[in-house]
């Protein structure tokens, strides 16, 4: 065969490839499109809709109202306050979720005696329904009959014994964000724990021969190593706790004092106590233009995951 | 090309298998997902579709009656009762019942509904009916139910279940927020037992002997007991609290007014009570029903069949609960609002109606309710043909609180009432967990309805 044919045959096998791939790529698109991109695009038209549940139940569309929905999450002072809270309890959430569970898997993976049962037993948290661990943690927490206060009572030889955690509107993010430490933790370590395996020992042999002490073979071999799998760890982590909601609405209902009061509590709200969709779809929107930043500007911090 | 055939072929299989996953139709969900997260997350587990086109009253017809009371230890037993008695007096009327956890229910029935899935009849709490018929989901009982039937029922209790002037609930039983006491505790502290606090200033000169006991374990005691935290029915109490120094939330025109004495009062006697220790803070119903069992609690705002829930912690409780009017202060003289157990009708067509009807009006009469109300959950009559019922009349546990129905005054109803009320709930914290002063907390609290009032 001669240079020309060899030509068309590999334009032709490239381009049965690529129709190939499209084929493969076309149901997730299709997925992708009937139940995100629509869902989302629906929601942000209602959000500007005077959209309540007797629209759904009697068929009728909803009602354009001159962006009333944004206007009124503006004026009566609850959309601030629950941004905020949603921030601090993401933020305070990753970031001790990252660093327990990065300590977590170093012992781990120093093959200490009883790892392999530590690993088995560790995961149980993560199995519980979400719902059921806010329940036991919501009793725990009870502030007059419930365990933590009694064991601060008996703890501190009977000084402190009122410790109420959830009825302080200073602590009760605390309180929940324990709630999603053990509950998280697990999975974190897990994948952190793999993405250590992926760090080659030669490296820090050398590194350790070179006179490199522990704390920076850490930083600078192990960490940029494992970048990749932090990043998907992180990500998954921001994604977790933006849209928590069990957790608050079983352990607090958003209280004390609107003190946990976040995003995923207020759309809920608006959308299923009052029962006024298109405001709760307004919050949806918000909320998700919220996640969208940050996961933007958590990719451009960690854009050069390539080792 | 054989990989590529496979791949093809899974891609594919990926696709109609994640379609089908989404059915399920309007499938009735009958065996109660106890663990639902979600209202959303109940599926649909094969109930048979109600005949809604059956129009002879012989024929069969099924209602779909949503109650979460199944659920509930204590009341299932009954309601399986009144299902198996129901359907031998009619038995051309199936009953399927509908069921979810008490916080889903209502979720759960407007979700079904939205899927084009309507049930026939409702247990609801009285709380939930303007949720309802803002959703259109309420028949008005005056086309539903016999009028003589109707028309049995005390004015305030009619007008508290109804919504711009249509009656839309039917209750089986009523309570206000009465006083619950532990008779044990007052003679421990020294108090007359028979004779329980009738003011808020006999409350605070009572309340440093019951706050110094300690229980046999060495727990403390607490004095007094109004819930704060947030759940709606926390909030109708709240109304309740205010509504015992006179205060008042929405005026004679149904305008939102909280500018009033009586409800500064309340707010500042909530106050005070947290700063002196007397009241546990942010607590739930279930949570002082709980402390009130154990013997922690001297005092609390609860309804009657709260007693249900004591009892089923300590059964001995049932030796020193007593129930006393509610608390009278400022200028207030202790009126209260009503809460009820009722049924709400939806317009299914005539058939249903006509069983919805038969179904309420078997439930709601002595014969049915006398056990139900003397073992299980005390309350108080709705109804003239229902007052003379020995679990009433020969009650002692509700003797006490009898006359607060006198005192009921109807709560205004609007279609945003339980988030209304949730955010009373966050006033009550502001000023006790908060430590926000009165009169920064109810500015605040203003500003915080503003978007929700009707």
């Amino acid at each position: 065969m001669n240079r020309t044919g060899t030509r068309i045959l590999g334009k032709n096998r490239h381009t049965t490839d690529k129709l190939f791939s499209l084929a493969l790529l076309l149901p997730a698109i299709f997925i992708t499109c009937a139940f995100i991109l629509v869902p989302i695009v629906d929601s942000i038209y209602r959000s500007f809709l005077d959209y309540r549940v007797r629209n759904i139940i009697n068929n009728e569309p909803g009602v354009w109202n001159n962006f009333q929905n944004y206007l009124n999450l503006f004026s009566n002072g609850k959309l601030l306050p629950s941004m905020k809270n949603t921030l601090i309890f993401v933020f305070g959430v990753v970031i001790a979720q990252f660093i327990l569970g990065m300590a977590l898997a170093l012992v781990l993976n120093t093959g200490i005696k009883g790892s392999r049962f530590i690993r088995s037993i560790m995961m149980v948290p993560w199995v519980v329904p979400t719902l059921i661990s806010g329940l036991v943690w919501m009793w725990m927490f009870q502030a007059q009959y419930g365990l933590v206060k009694y064991l601060v009572d008996v703890v501190t030889g009977g000084r402190v014994t009122d410790f109420a955690i959830l009825n302080n509107p200073a602590t009760a993010m605390f309180g929940v964000s324990c709630a999603a430490l053990w509950k998280q933790i697990p999975l974190a370590t897990l994948l952190l724990l793999a993405g250590l395996a992926n760090v080659p020992d030669d490296m820090l042999e050398a590194a350790k021969m070179d006179g490199a002490n522990a704390v920076q073979r850490f930083f600078f071999i192990t960490l940029p190593y494992m970048k990749s799998v932090i990043k998907v760890t992180v990500t998954m982590s921001i994604i977790e706790n933006f849209k928590q909601f069990p957790l608050f609405w079983t352990m607090t209902g958003g209280g004390p004092n609107n003190s946990t009061t976040t995003m995923a509590i207020l759309s809920y709200r608006e959308a299923f106590v009052s029962n006024n969709f298109g405001s709760g779809a307004a919050v949806t929107t918000v909320w998700m233009l919220m996640m969208v930043v940050v996961v933007f500007i958590f990719n451009r911090i960690f854009r050069n995951t390539d080792m | 090309m054989k990989k590529r055939a496979l791949a093809l072929t899974m891609a594919t299989a990926m696709v109609l298998t994640t379609a089908c996953s989404g059915g399920g139709g309007s499938q009735t969900d009958t065996t109660a997902a106890a663990a639902a997260e979600t209202a959303a997350d109940t599926e649909a587990a094969g109930g048979e579709e109600a005949s809604a086109g059956t129009e002879a009253s012989g024929e069969p017809v099924t209602i779909q009656v949503a109650n979460y009371a199944l659920l509930e230890a204590g009341y299932d037993t009954f309601w399986e009762g009144v299902k198996t008695g129901f359907e031998e007096k009619y038995p051309n009327v199936t009953i399927e019942w509908v069921t979810a956890p008490y916080g889903d229910i209502l979720n759960q029935v407007i979700n079904m509904a939205g899927g084009g899935d309507r049930v026939d009849c409702i247990f609801s709490e009285m709380i939930w009916i303007p949720s309802l018929v803002d959703a259109g989901l309420a028949a008005p009982l005056d086309e539903v139910l016999d009028e003589d039937f109707l028309n049995d029922y005390y004015p305030n209790v009619l007008e508290a279940h109804s919504v711009d002037g249509k009656v839309y609930g039917a209750p089986l039983y009523i309570s206000p927020f009465v006083l619950f006491y532990n008779k044990d505790l007052f003679e421990q502290a020294g108090l007359d037992p028979e004779n329980p606090p009738t003011t808020y200033d006999e409350l605070l000169e009572v309340a440093p002997k019951l706050a110094a006991l300690t229980t046999e374990d060495g727990n403390k005691v607490y004095a007094f007991g109004q819930p704060t935290a947030s759940v709606a029915v926390v909030g109708s109490s709240l109304q309740s609290f205010a509504m015992n120094f006179g205060g008042t939330l929405f005026d004679e025109n149904n305008q939102f007014n909280v500018d009033n004495q009586g409800f500064t009062d309340a707010m500042n006697m909530l106050q005070q009570l947290d700063e002196l220790g007397y009241n546990p803070q942010n607590t739930k119903p279930k949570d002082l029903r709980n402390l009130f069992a154990l013997g922690q609690l001297a005092m609390y705002y609860d309804n009657t069949w709260g007693f249900n829930g004591v009892t089923s912690i300590n059964p001995e409780a049932a030796n020193f609960a007593a129930t006393a009017m509610p608390l009278s202060g400022g200028s207030g003289d202790g009126q209260v609002t009503l809460q009820s157990h009722c049924f709400v009708a939806v317009d299914n067509g005539e058939a249903q109606l006509e069983a919805v009807k038969n179904f309420i009006q078997y439930v709601i009469s002595p014969e049915v309710l006398e056990d139900y109300l003397a073992n299980i959950a005390p309350a108080y009559a709705a109804k003239g043909a229902m007052e003379d019922m020995d679990a009433i009349v020969n009650n002692e546990f509700l003797q006490g609180g009898q006359g607060a129905i006198e005192k009921a005054v109807p709560v205004y109803q609007f279609p945003t009432l339980n988030d209304f009320n949730l955010e009373l709930c966050a006033l009550g914290q502001a000023i006790t967990v908060g430590k926000e002063d009165v009169a920064t907390a109810i500015e605040g609290f203003k500003s915080s309805v503003q978007s929700i009032l009707p």
